[in-house]
């Protein structure tokens, strides 16, 4: 029993990272029915640009680790963000109006283009995050270690997430979001600045996507190239579970991704892990097409 | 079709025009097949500065039976798929011997293609056993193989007195060769019991599943024989987890970016098996070769690899001088046959039938407080 708790805490740090990128898929997809598959090199980026802010200004040092940290994670979103609406602007706008798999092999470029731009930039090897910049607790509950990173790490991706919802549900940007994914042309008519729309979306997307990256880089301290790979497919799965266009959708598939990972490495095999998972998903869609929250009738890309 | 073939013949030709000739009697070109690029891009780079700097060796002294030797390089990626270009690409080049590389799943890819060329191919790093059970003529190595890494990983288990040992690998094939072939050696042994055997995935980050899995079954130490991000990885998280449980690795996690990932603190108490390092080598010939090297490039070598892939290097200019030849049949000949003793870089070097060195290589090395490596008598 002691060991399925274990595992689930293990799971949910996982989970965690995978639905903050997964808002990221789900919410380009929401508005555009774009499968955005540069998401997971901007995820990259954001962990790259933090370990360049945290080494070159040593904000840690000056401010304390919390502030350092927060500010650290305010700057790398906003950065990140801003290269997510670039890419927009010269990968995805210019193709608006042609064929949708147009976008989908411009985003595969997109991709490409990153993760070799980010090589020749840093170089092939591994980085490291500076050791120690948070202290190394270890929280000790019912007879369960958990390290207070992996604590953090789940809050704020619980909190970042819960922030987004409320301000798609609440505020009237995010009406006229939630307007433009449900009918782009009815939103227009409506005088809903669409174009507007996009660019918030692919603001906040990749600016979640960054900080995910930011929190990888610190709670497992080493980061590459190729990392936004294997996030990006993760995460990708996670939209689909949980219903791929649905905010909360995604944040549930990301964290009950995260947890059959985990449960299924402790109790069935560890070399089968993703089989499983993947296995778990196929399950799911046969019995609900859609995704565990999706309403929408899913569309080919 | 008629259209296309009146565009490409002209272009063909001009082609052949504008290259350079290929045949060039002046020297003997020996191909360096390494990953310049890739996750093993430091290997790759490392090695193909050992070869220039031996080549140029050679050719200030006069070159050898007269002729100036060549390297041409190429960049297997540390991809199967890019290798088998690479290899491709060799062949076409006459070049007499490849040295290279580094994983064993990369040798393995191109091994076929240089056999059927007829060309020599000495392996640095490979060190998966199948390698060489294939009865390729043209195939060599100056590592030594996993069995018998796995019977010195088996023998250190024994030694530091460890009765659970769980064994971790990640399904590439030298990690698993050299996880099964351990096994197979600890089950034999009295008093020692593998209480688990699994299979990572490489390339994630966490790895806290697992860790948890391995620890309730409540081993002794823990082997794992896969490569060095991992490593790095599953040191730092199991010291996160409050589990100071002793952790031994493979030559592939001798890398000192191991502990730049792990930190100090969890790389600390680390025992890992491997060829000797540069530093630690103790023939005149390393010591001489690691001061050139040092005043060529501003530091001594820091992979064994690289000073293996010299080794390879050294003993075809051997063969090719004592042969009088560039014709592999007798370059082969001879390093299967009458080679003997030769000094190289890593201690006496001979082959077997099978192409594979003869001789006792792997030392066990720990990690100590400053993340230095420090060779266990």
């Amino acid at each position: 029993m002691e060991q399925f708790f274990q595992q689930l805490t293990n799971g949910l740090a996982v989970g965690g990272i995978y639905a903050l990128i997964a808002l990221g898929y789900t919410m380009v997809y929401g508005v555009l029915k774009l499968i955005n598959f540069a998401h997971g090199d901007l995820f990259t980026i954001g962990a790259y640009l933090g370990l360049t802010l945290l080494t070159s200004m040593a904000l840690t040092d000056k401010l304390g680790p919390f502030f350092g940290i927060l500010l650290l994670a305010v700057m790398v979103m906003i950065l990140v963000g801003i290269v997510g609406i670039l890419l927009d602007q010269v990968a995805y706008r210019p193709l608006r109006e042609s064929p949708r798999l147009s976008a989908v092999v411009s985003a595969l470029g997109a991709s490409i283009f990153f993760q070799n731009t980010i090589m020749l930039i840093y170089g092939a090897s591994f980085h490291v995050y500076p050791q120690n910049i948070l202290p190394r607790m270890v929280v000790n509950v019912f007879g369960l270690h958990i390290p207070m990173i992996r604590i953090l790490v789940l809050l704020a991706s619980v909190v970042m997430m819960l922030a987004l919802y409320t301000f798609i549900q609440k505020t009237t940007i995010g009406t006229a979001i939630r307007a433009a994914a449900e009918d782009q042309g009815a939103a227009k008519l409506m005088g809903i600045d669409v174009n507007g729309v996009i660019m918030i979306v692919f603001f906040i997307g990749p600016a979640l996507g960054g900080a995910a990256g930011l929190m990888v880089g610190l709670y497992y301290g080493q980061v590459n190239f190729t990392m936004g790979w294997i996030y990006g497919l993760k995460a990708f799965t996670a939209a689909i579970l949980g219903g791929i266009g649905n905010i909360p959708g995604a944040m549930v598939g990301g964290i009950l991704l995260g947890v059959i990972e985990a449960l299924g490495a402790a109790y069935i095999s560890i070399a089968w892990k993703d089989a499983i998972a993947f296995l778990v998903l196929i399950l799911i869609l046969i019995v609900r097409p859609t995704g565990l929250l999706g309403e929408r009738v899913a569309e080919k890309i | 079709m008629k259209k296309f073939i009146a565009v490409l013949f002209p272009l063909l030709a001009l082609s052949l025009l504008l290259s350079p000739p290929v045949f060039s009697a002046e020297t003997v070109k020996i191909g360096l097949m390494g990953p310049m690029t890739g996750p093993w891009a430091s290997e790759g780079q490392e090695m193909k500065q050992v070869l220039d700097l031996l080549a140029e060796d050679i050719n200030s002294a006069g070159g050898l039976n007269g002729k100036k030797v060549e390297v041409i390089s190429e960049d297997d990626a540390g991809d199967p798929r890019q290798a088998s270009l690479a290899a491709t690409r060799l062949t076409t080049k006459n070049v007499v011997a490849v040295i290279g590389t580094y994983g064993s799943s990369i040798t393995e890819a191109t091994q076929n293609i240089y056999d059927e060329s007829e060309i020599i191919q000495v392996a640095n790093g490979s060190t998966a056993i199948r390698l060489t059970e294939k009865g390729l003529d043209y195939f060599f190595r100056t590592c030594p193989r996993d069995d018998e890494q796995g019977r010195v990983a088996a023998q250190t288990i024994k030694n530091l007195g460890h009765k659970k040992v769980a064994i971790l690998h990640d399904n590439t094939s030298y990690a698993k060769g050299l996880a099964s072939e351990t096994q197979g050696l600890l089950v034999e042994m009295e008093g020692v019991e593998v209480v688990f055997f699994e299979a990572i995935t490489p390339g994630e980050r966490d790895y806290n599943a697992i860790l948890t899995k391995v620890k309730a079954t409540s081993p002794d130490a823990i082997f794992f024989t896969g490569y060095y991000p991992e490593a790095g990885l599953l040191l730092r998280q199991k010291t996160e987890m409050g589990w100071d449980v002793p952790f031994m690795g493979g030559d592939a996690t001798n890398h000192p970016d191991l502990v730049k990932i792990a930190g100090n603190a969890a790389a600390k108490g680390f025992y890992f098996v491997s060829a000797p390092l540069p530093k630690d080598l103790d023939t005149p010939e390393a010591r001489d070769f690691v001061e050139k090297f040092q005043k060529a490039y501003g530091h001594a070598p820091n992979s064994i690899y690289a000073v293996l892939a010299g080794d390879g290097f050294r003993v075809v200019t051997e063969a090719i001088k004592q042969t009088d030849s560039t014709d592999t049949k007798k370059v082969a000949e001879y390093l299967h046959k009458e080679m003997e003793g030769f000094p190289g870089l890593t201690g006496k070097i001979s082959f077997n039938d099978k192409g594979d060195r003869v001789g006792e290589v792997y030392r066990v090395y720990q990690v100590n407080e400053n993340g230095e490596f420090i060779l266990q008598p």
